[in-house]
């Protein structure tokens, strides 16, 4: 094969390999709603957060995450509640809770909660809407030296 | 819990992360259909863009950390977002009807036509106007018209722009005074705005810098994603 055919060759499959690039773009961008589609079938709601506090088990302890008002609606100021049993030692004065969209990167939206009661943290934060329309969210408790917390739920326009 | 200057850090990495994890796939359409259509003109309206994007952003920023007050200056901002969006769509519609209309079969099929209509006595009125909107609006010639265009469009309504809004009303609700709220609301919404930026320069940069017939293709494809971007906008202005 000589110099100029090779070349022409690397040319076509660079062209090729661009076009598929920004047809991927262009699919995953237009229907950000199919892509996330695909995403929420693989993460479903696990916790009916509008309905009541949710309680998910991390080693010995249980963390119970509750939002209100409820429903639980988005663009709005929610309390966070979060309560760990048995009471963790030492107990911190604070911790954090990160809002987030399953298979969407939404930025960083830490909740920071402070101590009410020995266990108990609570504190204010807004989830925000995704103009896309989707509406499952996921909230990470994390708890001191015991690990994170996930609770996936739907919320209300 | 974080100092001053790692919010300011995580703040920018936020928007480095999220331009590239979530603004392609939001605004990449928007961005890439335009850079097609930008022949001879690569960096200065892509930074122009860019540039009227990012004042939007930071002086919304303002805004919050002046007030404090991240869900009072949405709701009071909301339906001018919607209108936005609805007009933007409306405009890309416009734009990849323009295009379609001037490709060799739909403009030997639209000849036909007109000729079906002169002779019936229209003036095919519509077909002008949409043609001049968009040759005004939309196929400008000047460079400076991008700023605008992004001081228009950075109030398109974006859940990413929204977490770093949360960020700056945050901020304001715990400075000092209103001076230092507006400030630090500012400051973030600008290194969040800069941190978008290289992932849409870059989309931007990549499809206008090709030319030859991938372009040509590339072009009439662009028609077709306008209409369906267009519509989409469209919709999501009304459902909310």
């Amino acid at each position: 094969m000589t110099n100029a055919a090779r070349t022409r060759r690397y040319a076509h499959a660079s062209h090729e390999t661009f076009a598929l690039v920004v047809l991927l773009f262009f699919v995953s961008a237009v229907c950000p709603e199919m892509v996330a589609g695909a995403a929420d079938q693989q993460v479903k709601a696990d916790c009916e957060i509008s309905k009541g506090p949710c309680t998910k088990k991390i080693g010995p302890l249980e963390v119970t995450l509750d939002i209100r008002p409820k429903p639980v609606s988005v663009m709005k100021e929610n309390s966070f509640m979060v309560r760990i049993m048995p009471v963790p030692h030492p107990l911190p004065e604070k911790i954090t809770i990160d809002l987030g969209m399953p298979g969407m990167f939404m930025g960083n939206n830490v909740v920071m909660l402070r101590k009410q009661a020995p266990g108990s943290y609570s504190g204010t934060g807004i989830i925000p809407r995704c103009p896309s329309g989707r509406r499952l969210w996921k909230v990470t408790v994390n708890v001191p030296e015991g690990g994170k917390v996930e609770y996936f739920f739907d919320v209300v326009r | 819990m974080w100092s001053a200057d790692s919010v300011y850090a995580m703040i920018f990495i936020s928007g480095l992360l999220g331009g590239f994890g979530h603004c392609i796939g939001m605004c990449g359409p928007l961005v890439a259909t335009c850079s097609v259509r930008m022949t001879g003109r690569r960096l200065g309206p892509q930074v122009l863009y860019n540039l009227g994007r990012i004042t939007t952003y930071s002086v919304l920023g303002g805004v919050m950390g002046l007030t404090g007050s991240f869900a009072g200056v949405v709701k009071s901002i909301e339906r001018f977002q919607n209108i936005t969006l609805a007009l933007v769509g409306a405009l890309m519609v416009l734009m990849g009807l323009s295009t379609v209309s001037s490709m060799s079969f739909f403009r030997r099929a639209d000849d036909r036509s007109k000729t079906k209509r002169v002779q019936q006595g229209d003036s095919a009125c519509l077909s002008r106007v949409t043609s001049r909107i968009t040759n005004v609006v939309i196929e400008t010639k000047s460079v400076g018209a991008f700023f605008p265009a992004g001081l228009v469009l950075g109030f398109i309504p974006c859940g990413l722009l929204y977490t770093a809004l949360i960020a700056a009303a945050g901020a304001g609700a715990t400075s000092a005074n209103r001076a230092e709220g507006f400030l630090q609301g500012f400051l973030l919404l600008f290194l969040f705005g800069i941190g978008t930026a290289p992932a849409l320069l870059l989309l931007g940069g990549i499809v206008s810098r090709k030319s030859g017939w991938l372009r040509a293709r590339l072009y009439r494809a662009s028609a077709i994603m306008m209409l369906l971007v267009g519509v989409l906008y469209i919709y999501r202005a009304m459902r909310y």
